[in-house]
């Protein structure tokens, strides 16, 4: 493979970075053949393990071009499947790995080929890296709902802990051995696969292009079903090699597939050779740093932090995505485009007040057992849809995935404690969304070179660092100093964190923050964002900076949930690091796109939803549903296949036409009828006669209705 | 002098050499046509001159001025606009707003003129769909997509036009005041550089014509003197296509 200078550099930048960070925590701890040795089987039975889990990533990818955000998921349920079987039934290894590994993984992925990921095929990318996220999710719940965590599991290694044998002096443990022969079988099997089997060539080219391979004979229904079949049976493997390692715990597997991705994307995504290559680097060198180097308490997140550095630096270092052409696909028929007024905004906002005041007042009957708790959860769903409001310029109409809005609200919380944590003055809710802005405004530099997967892997990169490194800092979060948010002082009023006031407040908030994106849509800056989104392309031969808009709309995003995060701050009363995980914020991200990214709307709908889903879940108190806060999401997500135009758009369309100053919306619905009738329309003229009003619903459904002039009859119709 | 000059552009990628060593020169109050075989390299050529393809080898100059190392916006500021082969419309605005973008955006280094709204519609009636202006764009027939895409160009106040194929999807009367429109242009004072596959709307309408094939630029001259060139003739006779279309 042929580098490039920036490539070099990138290479040059890491390994002086590595130098110098093992130079400054050096331990001290004696290097010798012993300690060298055992840390290289460590590093390679690791890097094994990442390399089994890209493989899946890289095959599935090359083969239907789906990225599926759900591997590390996957593994980490068939690992459980697996514990199941061996464990809790004390099935016989063999015949367990054999039903979990060449049974029901690759079933499951060919149920999943065919009821989800097929449908996803020339589906928006920001609509397929939702739904496998919501996978992940859904997996992740699933787990969670079969198998509680009230009691420790554990996965013993095959052939016990002790044993092995002796090489160099070093002792390696039968399951490290078995781990390492799997990962050199399953590469050299693949590698055979894929370039010396008639199937394997069909399913390389399948990805570019699926006509053309169909002609070839090749069943591209079959190769997709298979790609998933392959890519869930190397989850598994990975996920029952990897739990001995790690532990039973869905989240710590479920995230191996971070680790997963930075060993994809060394081998971007499409080489094998280099998948292994990045994932033994990963493994090796987080041992290296386990077993060599001692990080101050902040860092001591650093080894896990590593794929996450690796994946965003290798993000980085990717050639710039070239600006593509590719044309705009037409849509079904001509219609006017509407642009919210402002006025219906504020409309919808002030109806939002009333109901809120009213409700958190116990005037609503049916709710008002839950005053106290319930305006707690008020205030929870409030600040929830504002940290989703600040997806809507970003994702919405800049077509800017982030998967990070919860690490821009943490940030904003820290802002917050720091400048008017004592106080409360409302004046730092301003501050720290002006702060939050920057760290925004930095993502943002990832995203002028990258565009959608990347972007999105970036993002992820950019949340779990944040997790992992700055948050964990006692500068930063003292957890143990027990640092208190004072309730907030605004226009003096002294509204607490959970009280009803503040709960107004926050709608208020909400409502002026919906009216203010909508006034930001309307303008040149909202056209603009659009434009970037729909053609990045004719946008810049217009003139049209792309740093500068995509630096302008991070900015914004990031001022937003920075100030949703103070908010939350205010809630919380005391921040710690657990609050702004990567795995919170996906809930998040996942519900508003479900709700319709491009409406603030979706916002109020996902701010409701994060709720609902708990207060079900305690209300019914059952126990299949004990996970359904993150079940719920991750499923939604993933019926988006069958519905993916959002919630509140059909909302919209269901409720604008009974409003009464909402002609355009009672017309749109009447030729939503006419063209429906579209069937009727074949045989017309030879069994009926072909009138005048024909040809008007045929101009109407062609969407030529506005190039020719009004005729006498159109207009004597009128309304509806 | 030229207003917009190319030299010795070459583009490879891989192995395969989309352009090679071609150059063009295009005058302002002129309308320069290019044409070629599919796959004769008319496309990559305005990529490269529009910033948005680099070059292996080869200076673009405008105004005499060299900006082979200018990104694509920072070229489109100093006059140079172009359409697309496959339409590039921003589909989720509306066709008023689709030009108001570039209106707006112009206003940023060039502050002479009406406000943007009323420079907007004035693009719209100058390409005259200025009926169409709140219908959403993604919903349009190609010919009055390509003239969304021609207004929005013009509220840039290029000095350079390139038009990839500006007739295609237009009907015959559209066609013609296609053809009637550039020549106002070009009278106003604009270069229009156009790639095209209809002769008779080429030859019609440019006051010069380069032929490019297999990335190479095999002639260049009056539509006369291309027309009876047997080095045209061969290219687009000795393909499988048959005759000059």
């Amino acid at each position: 493979m042929k580098l490039s200078p920036a490539n070099y550099a990138a290479i040059a930048l890491t390994v002086a970075g590595a130098i110098v960070m093992s130079a400054l925590n050096w331990s001290g701890r004696p290097v010798s053949v012993a300690t060298v040795g055992s840390m290289l089987v460590v590093g390679v039975t690791l890097g094994s393990i990442y390399a089994v889990s890209a493989s899946g990533l890289v095959v599935v990818y090359t083969t239907t071009g789906v990225f599926n955000f759900a591997q590390g998921a996957m593994g980490m349920y068939w690992a459980f499947v697996y514990w199941e079987l061996r464990f809790n039934r004390n099935w016989p290894a063999p015949i367990a790995i054999g039903l979990v590994v060449l049974v029901m993984a690759p079933l499951g992925g060919v149920v999943l080929d065919r009821l989800v990921m097929r449908r996803l095929r020339g589906t928006p990318l920001v609509l397929q890296l939702m739904v496998t996220v919501g996978l992940m999710l859904g997996f992740m719940g699933l787990a969670a709902t079969q198998w509680k965590g009230d009691r420790g599991r554990n996965a013993q290694p095959f052939f016990g802990r002790s044993g092995g044998f002796e090489l160099l002096g070093v002792n390696v443990t039968w399951h490290r051995f078995t781990t390492i022969c799997v990962a050199v079988l399953l590469a050299v099997l693949l590698r055979l696969l894929l370039h010396r089997s008639r199937i394997g060539v069909a399913m390389r080219a399948v990805v570019d292009s699926r006509s053309l391979t169909s002609l070839t004979g090749a069943n591209p229904e079959i190769i997709s079903g298979l790609a998933w079949a392959l890519g869930s049976s190397l989850a598994a493997v990975a996920g029952i090699l990897i739990a001995p390692e790690s532990g039973l715990v869905v989240e710590l597997l479920t995230l191996v597939v971070v680790d997963a991705f930075a060993a994809a994307a060394v081998g971007r995504l499409q080489s094998l050779p280099l998948t292994f290559l990045g994932a033994m680097v990963l493994g090796i060198g987080q041992q290296f740093m386990r077993s060599f180097l001692d990080f101050p308490g902040g860092f001591s997140n650093a080894d896990r932090a590593l794929p996450t550095i690796l994946l965003f630096v290798v993000v980085l270092a990717l050639p710039q995505a070239k600006l593509h052409v590719r044309g705009t696909a037409s849509a079904a028929s001509a219609r006017i485009r509407r642009v919210t007024p402002l006025s219906d905004a504020a409309l919808g906002g002030l109806a939002l007040i009333v109901v809120v005041v009213s409700w958190s007042g116990g005037l609503v009957p049916f709710v008002d057992e839950w005053t106290g708790t319930g305006v707690n959860r008020g205030v929870t769903m409030m600040i929830t849809a504002i940290i989703m409001l600040s997806l809507v310029p970003l994702t919405g109409w800049a077509g800017q995935v982030n998967f990070a809005p919860l690490a821009f609200a943490g940030f904003g919380a820290v802002m917050f404690l720091k400048v008017a944590g004592d106080s409360g003055q409302a004046w730092g809710l301003l501050m720290a969304a002006l702060l939050t802005a920057p760290v925004g405004a930095l993502m943002a530099l990832p995203a002028v070179r990258l565009q959608g997967l990347y972007l999105a892997l970036a993002s992820m990169a950019f949340a779990r660092g944040f997790e992992l490194l700055f948050f964990t800092q006692s500068s930063v979060i003292d957890s143990g100093a027990g640092e208190r948010i004072a309730s907030l002082h605004f226009a003096g009023w002294q509204l607490d964190g959970r009280g009803r006031g503040y709960l107004i407040f926050l709608t208020v908030v909400f409502a002026a923050g919906v009216v203010g994106l909508i006034a930001l849509k309307r303008s040149r800056y909202g056209r603009r964002w659009m434009a970037i989104h729909d053609s990045e392309a004719a946008a810049a031969t217009l003139g049209i900076s792309l740093v500068e808009t995509k630096v302008i709309v991070f900015g914004i995003s990031a001022a937003i949930a920075g100030f949703g995060g103070a908010l939350f701050g205010i809630q919380q009363a005391t921040l710690n690091p657990s609050q702004f995980t990567l795995l919170l914020g996906l809930p998040i991200v996942l519900l508003l796109v479900v709700g319709g990214v491009a409406y603030p709307a979706a916002a109020l709908f996902g701010g409701v939803n994060t709720i609902l889903f708990i207060v079900i879940k305690e209300r019914l108190g059952w126990s299949w549903l004990s996970a359904l806060e993150i079940l719920g999401p991750g499923l939604m997500a993933v019926a988006m296949v069958v519905n993916t135009r959002g919630a509140v758009t059909d909302m919209g369309r269901a409720f604008s036409p009974l409003l009464p100053w909402r002609q355009d919306a009672r017309e749109q619905l009447r030729l939503g009828h006419a063209s429906s009738r579209e069937d009727e329309i074949g045989e017309l003229g030879l069994d009926r006669p072909f009138t005048r009003d024909h040809v008007n619903d045929l101009d109407k459904h062609l969407g030529i209705v506005d190039l020719i002039p009004a005729t006498p009859s159109a207009e004597s119709r009128g309304g509806l | 002098m030229a207003l917009l000059e190319a030299t010795g552009v070459t583009v490879r990628f891989g192995g395969l050499t989309a352009l090679d060593d071609a150059g063009i020169s295009v005058e302002a109050g002129q309308v320069t046509g290019m044409i070629g075989p599919n796959g004769a390299g008319k496309t990559t050529f305005f990529n490269v001159m529009t910033g948005l393809q680099d070059t292996t080898a080869g200076r673009v100059f405008l105004d005499g001025r060299d900006i082979t190392r200018l990104s694509v916006h920072r070229r489109a500021r100093r006059g140079i606009a172009r359409t697309f082969q496959r339409i590039e419309v921003f589909g989720q605005l509306s066709v008023l707003d689709n030009v108001l973008v570039a209106a707006e955006m112009r206003r940023r280094w060039d502050r002479s003129g009406p406000p943007p709204h009323e420079e907007a519609r004035a693009c719209l009636e100058r390409v005259g769909i200025a009926e169409i202006a709140d219908l959403s764009v993604a919903a349009l027939p190609t010919g009055s997509a390509r003239l969304v895409e021609l207004a929005r160009t013009l509220a840039t106040r290029p000095r350079v036009l390139l038009l990839d194929e500006p007739s295609s999807g237009l009907n015959g009367r559209e066609t013609q005041a296609m053809a009637d429109l550039l020549r106002d242009l070009t009278e106003d004072g604009l270069a229009v550089l156009l790639v095209e596959h209809d002769m008779s709307f080429v030859m019609g309408l440019c006051h010069r014509i380069n032929v490019l094939s297999f990335g190479e630029m095999i002639a260049s001259g009056t539509p006369t003197e291309v027309r009876s060139d047997p080095s045209v003739q061969s290219a687009y006779l000795g393909s499988d296509h048959g005759a000059v279309q």
